[in-house]
């Protein structure tokens, strides 16, 4: 087949979904994007008036704010957490044989397969009030009253970083396995240890996977719902939980200007993220 | 070149290495004196990279010794030894620039800043790459990546310099530029290297001593002349360059270091203690090879393929004891006026012809 025939191959196949994204994603996100221009309507979804209300509104109350920070917070704790977990055991997983290591990846893959719903009361089995840490702790006698676990934020980070673990754990591993291992050799005949290796070569090598992880989990954590509602209750809210409020409160444009908040949210974070790991350098263009 | 009281800066002693049933290296032994480039030469799998690994430290032998100047290294990590290493893929730091790639084995031995500079700018000005300190990896050529590995390797002053295949990656022509350059850097500096090759031009052009090695073991050890002169055995003969291997018998050998080899009908004396009666193989380069006209003494032969390759021209023979080839230098003049189906004699002084270790 000739080339140029090829290439419009290529075009009509692209096609489809290019207009399924633009019918489908684009033109309601530019609708939303309407939307939260507006004031709320008893009868409509949206009054006829332009205004910033709602921008204004979010900007200057201090409960959405707080909300925003606790966002970050959480967000933040659940990215370290499943970095300091995952990066030791992606280093295990990477060292495995082809092989095993597929095998590895699908067993790390397997918690995904039970809801998220099922999981977050499995944690309310374990840190409820009359939950298995508080029962034991209670007989062990080193407890007299049972302690609140449950509805706090560091139970929402436990429950969103298990889940999130797996994303890591795959996205760092896979980087690691794909390394050339001159690189840490060629730092062991300059005279690198084990841990200067480590320092110097292995985990700046490793940043594209790490900046993938660190951006799965991020985007992942903003766009929970479940495990957040379950596990942190009405004092752990977070930006998506405002969200749900708004909109089952007929609040539509003032739910439809939180969610590009969290939009901004995202793609200032991510920025952040790429900006600070700089993955680009890994393949010598030293961004 | 090394006095007698200093130690070699690198020895092997009976080394083996097996992986699972394969015996990559076996029972090795090799002392190589300071400022000596020495290649280990072979084709793929006789156990040439094992070998600079097992100097490196990569792979540890299953028995044996390793020594790196006075230290036995047997069993210590890469790190602690004294060596640097070229890799065939470069294995630049991708994320690092051109300075910070060669200032990394002198950060790893902790050298204080000032001096780290001024042993950058040595080194690239070495390799000539002065200027392209702020540069990284990607943005050289192959050509240009070598040299910066060459520089990161050199910077540290180590006891030995390896170098796998490094210039295996670059083009004919730049390859044969590095390996001047290789040369004169290293015989500059005075450092000990420890070359792996599977080129045997480029070991030729470039060792001091060559470890030609087949199946874990070497065949045969020497000066670039030595071994490609007189190769002991019919793998050297013909792994390094072309030779003609031909049957003969020794008709006396009654003559003190020289024997009598009857190839063909065709007498020669030759170095060895062979008994008469004794079958052996004889090794003639093609250079050495003379043809003459049929009835003059030799081996006869029938010319049956003549190529042109300028500076020489291939003569490909028939002789009753099979193939021949022979090289005419190309010197002007008359010319030699060989033609396919030519009848010639095929003749060598006595000295080019050397008997093969069975």
């Amino acid at each position: 087949m000739p080339a140029r025939s090829l290439q419009s191959l290529g075009w009509a196949l692209a096609l489809p979904p290019v207009l399924f994204l633009l019918a489908f994603f684009v033109g309601p996100l530019l609708y939303l994007l309407y939307v939260s221009f507006h004031g709320a309507s008893t009868s409509d979804l949206y009054n006829a008036e332009l205004t910033l209300a709602n921008y204004a509104a979010i900007a200057g109350d201090p409960f959405y704010l707080r909300v925003l920070l606790r966002t970050l917070e959480t967000a933040a704790a659940i990215m370290g957490l499943c970095l300091a977990v995952g990066y030791p055991v992606a280093m295990l997983v990477a060292k495995l044989p082809r092989r095993r290591r597929e095998i590895a990846s699908i067993l790390l893959l397997l918690p995904l397969m039970v809801s998220n719903v099922v999981r977050a009361y499995g944690w309310v089995a374990i840190l409820g009030r009359r939950g298995l840490v508080n029962i034991a702790l209670g007989k062990v006698g080193l407890i007299d009253a049972p302690l609140a676990l449950l509805y706090t934020p560091a139970a929402v980070v436990l429950g969103l970083a298990t889940i999130l673990l797996p994303y890591m754990v795959i996205s760092i591993a896979n980087t690691l396995a794909s390394l050339d291992r001159r690189y840490e050799e060629a730092a062991q005949a300059l005279g690198a240890g084990p841990i200067r290796t480590f320092l110097h070569v292995t985990l700046p090598l490793s940043s594209p996977g790490v900046a993938s992880g660190l951006l799965l989990v991020f985007l992942l954590t903003l766009s929970a719902y479940v495990t957040v509602t379950l596990l942190g209750g009405p004092p752990s809210k977070l930006l998506v939980s405002l969200v749900y409020d708004n909109v089952v409160s007929f609040q539509w444009p003032r739910a439809a200007a939180l969610a590009f908040v969290l939009l901004a949210v995202a793609l200032v974070v991510s920025a952040l993220i790429l900006a600070v790991l700089r993955p680009g350098r890994v393949r010598g263009r030293g961004r | 070149m090394a006095d007698a009281a200093e130690p070699p800066d690198v020895r092997l002693a009976r080394v083996s290495k097996s992986y699972g049933t394969v015996a990559a290296v076996r029972e090795l032994s090799l002392e190589i004196p300071r400022g000596v480039f020495f290649s280990l030469l072979g084709p793929s799998g006789c156990g040439k990279t094992t070998t600079l690994r097992l100097i490196a430290g990569f792979e540890h032998p299953d028995a044996g010794e390793v020594y790196i100047r006075r230290a036995r290294v047997t069993g210590v990590p890469p790190y602690r030894r004294d060596f640097s290493m070229v890799f065939q893929s470069y294995a630049l730091f991708p994320h690092l620039t051109v300075a910070e790639n060669v200032a990394f084995g002198l950060r790893m031995r902790r050298r204080p800043k000032g001096e780290r500079g001024r042993s950058i700018s040595e080194a690239l000005a070495l390799v000539k790459l002065a200027g392209f300190e702020a540069r990284y990896p990607r943005e050289l050529s192959g050509g240009q990546q070598q040299r910066v590995a060459l520089a990161r390797a050199i910077v540290v002053r180590p006891a030995v310099l390896l170098l796998d295949e490094p210039l295996g990656a670059l083009d004919k022509l730049l390859r044969e530029e590095m390996q001047v350059e290789l040369r004169h850097l290293q015989q500059e500096l005075g450092i000990t290297a420890v070359f792996v090759t599977h080129d045997q031009e480029e070991a030729l052009t470039l060792s001091d001593q060559i470890a030609v090695m087949r199946n874990g073991v070497i065949e045969q050890l020497g000066p670039p002349r030595a071994v490609y002169e007189r190769p002991e055995t019919e793998f050297v003969a013909s792994f390094l360059g072309a030779s003609n291997l031909l049957a003969g018998r020794v008709t006396d050998g009654s003559r003190g270091s020289k024997v009598v080899v009857e190839v063909a009908g065709y007498r020669s004396s030759v170095s060895g203690t062979n008994g008469a009666g004794e079958a052996v193989r004889v090794a003639v380069r093609p250079e050495r090879l003379r043809l003459g006209l049929a009835g003059e003494p030799g081996v006869a032969a029938t010319v049956r393929e003549i190529v042109y390759r300028g500076a020489a021209t291939h003569v490909y023979l028939e002789s009753a004891g099979g193939p021949l080839l022979a090289y005419l230098q190309n010197t002007g003049g008359a010319g030699q006026s060989v033609r396919p189906g030519d009848r010639v004699t095929c003749s060598w002084e006595d000295e080019a012809a050397v008997l093969l270790r069975a």
